[in-house]
């Protein structure tokens, strides 16, 4: 318990964790009034009548880029070396002699980083739904008992993509790459998504899978997957991943 | 007795002096290397999967120079973050304090590091989209769709600008920033994220650097409001020039 307090004080100090924070809240809701707005324009020209079943989920996908960068720099950081009027030394070293039990420190830092990323993605849902609530008014899609999973299966897909990035970093102890492939990826057109037209089993890959538990349809794609298979797969790849990461961290030299 | 003179250089022995120190920092960054090689391997594997997506008939075009530049959408990725550590890896261990101390002129020591940052950039862009462009045009063969040696040439030097100018970009808003992560997430956020979902959702977005670049290289549809490529050119370097300027003056004024 103390060395989750203690991860989570570490976490809510970095810069980088708070530039994370703002980009997973301002992205999806910014774009989403900007998208309801036009919407909006649509609507009262008459060209259509109602938003649709996506709207704000969409916008919540692409938000998850602040996920990312709270799971990279959660352990990048331990990592990178001061500067050599400083001792030049590492935070790894330091935090291993508090906890030395490697396993309990990577438990209670995976910890710190899901609760991280379950309040950004409970907090950025709630913005952007409530932004689209304000700009589209009574055009804007009824919440119902049918967005309770769907909400769920954001935070969840946000939770399991920190953990996805945080698993990776682990084995690169950089954060640059693993910042640099995940970023791009979660770009409007995606490298899985495009992977998707060479193979169908690229539907399969983490994000892809992940993205059903909450996104109803998806463009040019006829492959069917519920949501409950969606996040059964990606909990496979999160658990695989991190299994890899502990077994790693473990084993070798900090 | 005569007074003991003091050896002064010219202001053009200086900038030289300072072009040659910044050139020879970034040459020596491993860093240089790995993430231009990185980008060129990144780049090819890109390419030919477009290519194959592309025999398949899912990218809409035959075409050798528009499949193969394809990929130059996210090999940039490999630009920014150049750009981004040519700045930062100043303030990782104080290198900034040495720097500064033996070039104290800040505004001729930034442009000479942006310029050598230009230089390296220049022809790896060039051989980066080149070897996308070649290889797909090897794998489609005869069933690519015919273009003119014009558009060929076009395409590229405006794909080699746009990396240019956007690793100059990254290089600005790294010496803003001044922590490499940070600087990576704002960047790619917006070339990644932000930029293209404004460029779907508002027509302003046209004037955006990352969408005013695109249209130097990227085919975008026939529309008279589309911005050219020549427009675009000007539009990305205006911006670049805009944000050195900016970031300039701060860094001439501010504590290192």
């Amino acid at each position: 318990m103390r060395a989750l307090a203690a991860e989570a004080s570490k976490l809510a100090s970095l810069p980088t964790v708070w530039i994370a924070m703002a980009a997973g809240v301002l992205v999806p809701s910014v774009i989403a009034a900007i998208t309801a707005s036009s919407t909006r324009s649509t609507i009262t020209r008459g060209a259509a009548t109602v938003a649709g079943a996506d709207t704000g989920y969409q916008e919540l996908a692409f938000g998850v880029v602040g996920a990312i960068t709270l799971g990279v720099v959660a352990i990048s950081s331990e990592y990178s070396t001061e500067s050599a009027e400083s001792g030049g030394g590492r935070q790894i070293t330091t935090s291993l002699t508090a906890v030395p039990a490697r396993l309990r420190f990577l438990l209670a830092k995976i910890s710190a980083v899901a609760i991280a990323a379950a309040v950004l993605a409970i907090i950025a849902s709630g913005t952007t739904m409530g932004v689209i609530h304000v700009v589209l008014g009574e055009h804007a899609p009824a919440m119902g008992a049918d967005d309770v999973p769907r909400l769920a299966g954001v935070v969840c897909y946000w939770v399991y993509t920190a953990l996805l990035a945080f698993g990776i970093t682990v084995l690169t102890r950089h954060g640059v790459i693993p910042l640099a492939v995940l970023i791009a990826n979660t770009s409007v057109v995606t490298v899985t998504y495009l992977l998707t037209k060479i193979t169908p089993l690229a539907n399969y890959l983490p994000d892809m899978a992940g993205v059903r538990m909450f996104i109803r349809r998806l463009a040019d794609n006829t492959a069917e997957i519920s949501p409950l298979t969606g996040g059964l797969v990606m909990t496979a790849w999160v658990a695989v991943l991190l299994v890899i990461a502990a077994v790693a961290f473990t084993r070798r030299d900090a | 007795m005569t007074a003991p003179t003091t050896a002064t250089r010219t202001r053009g022995r200086e900038a030289a002096q300072a072009l040659a120190a910044e050139m020879s920092k970034l040459v020596s960054l491993p860093a240089t290397w790995l993430t231009l090689g990185g980008t060129l391997v990144v780049n090819l594997i890109l390419a030919v999967a477009f290519t194959v997506a592309g025999l398949q008939g899912s990218t809409g075009t035959k075409s050798a120079v528009d499949i193969g530049l394809a990929s130059i959408s996210y090999a940039q990725a490999g630009f920014v973050i150049l750009g981004v550590l040519t700045a930062c890896s100043e303030y990782i261990g104080g290198q900034i304090r040495t720097t500064l101390t033996a070039m104290p002129r800040r505004a001729l020591q930034f442009t000479a590091k942006h310029l050598a940052l230009a230089i390296v950039v220049c022809p790896a862009a060039a051989i980066t989209a080149a070897s996308g462009v070649v290889l797909t045009a090897g794998v489609l063969g005869d069933t690519a769709a015919p273009v003119t040696s014009g558009r060929v040439v076009g395409a590229l030097s405006g794909v080699t600008a746009y990396l240019a100018l956007t690793a100059l970009i990254s290089a600005a808003v790294g010496a803003l920033v001044r922590r490499t992560l940070a600087a990576v997430v704002v960047l790619l956020g917006y070339f990644f994220i932000v930029g293209p979902l404004l460029r779907d959702r508002t027509p302003a977005a046209k004037y955006l650097p990352d969408t005013a670049g695109f249209a130097m290289w990227f085919p975008v549809a026939d529309d008279a409001s589309a911005v050219t490529p020549a427009q675009g050119a000007l539009l990305l370097t205006a911006w670049t020039v805009a944000l050195i300027v900016f970031v300039v003056i701060g860094y001439r004024r501010w504590d290192m």
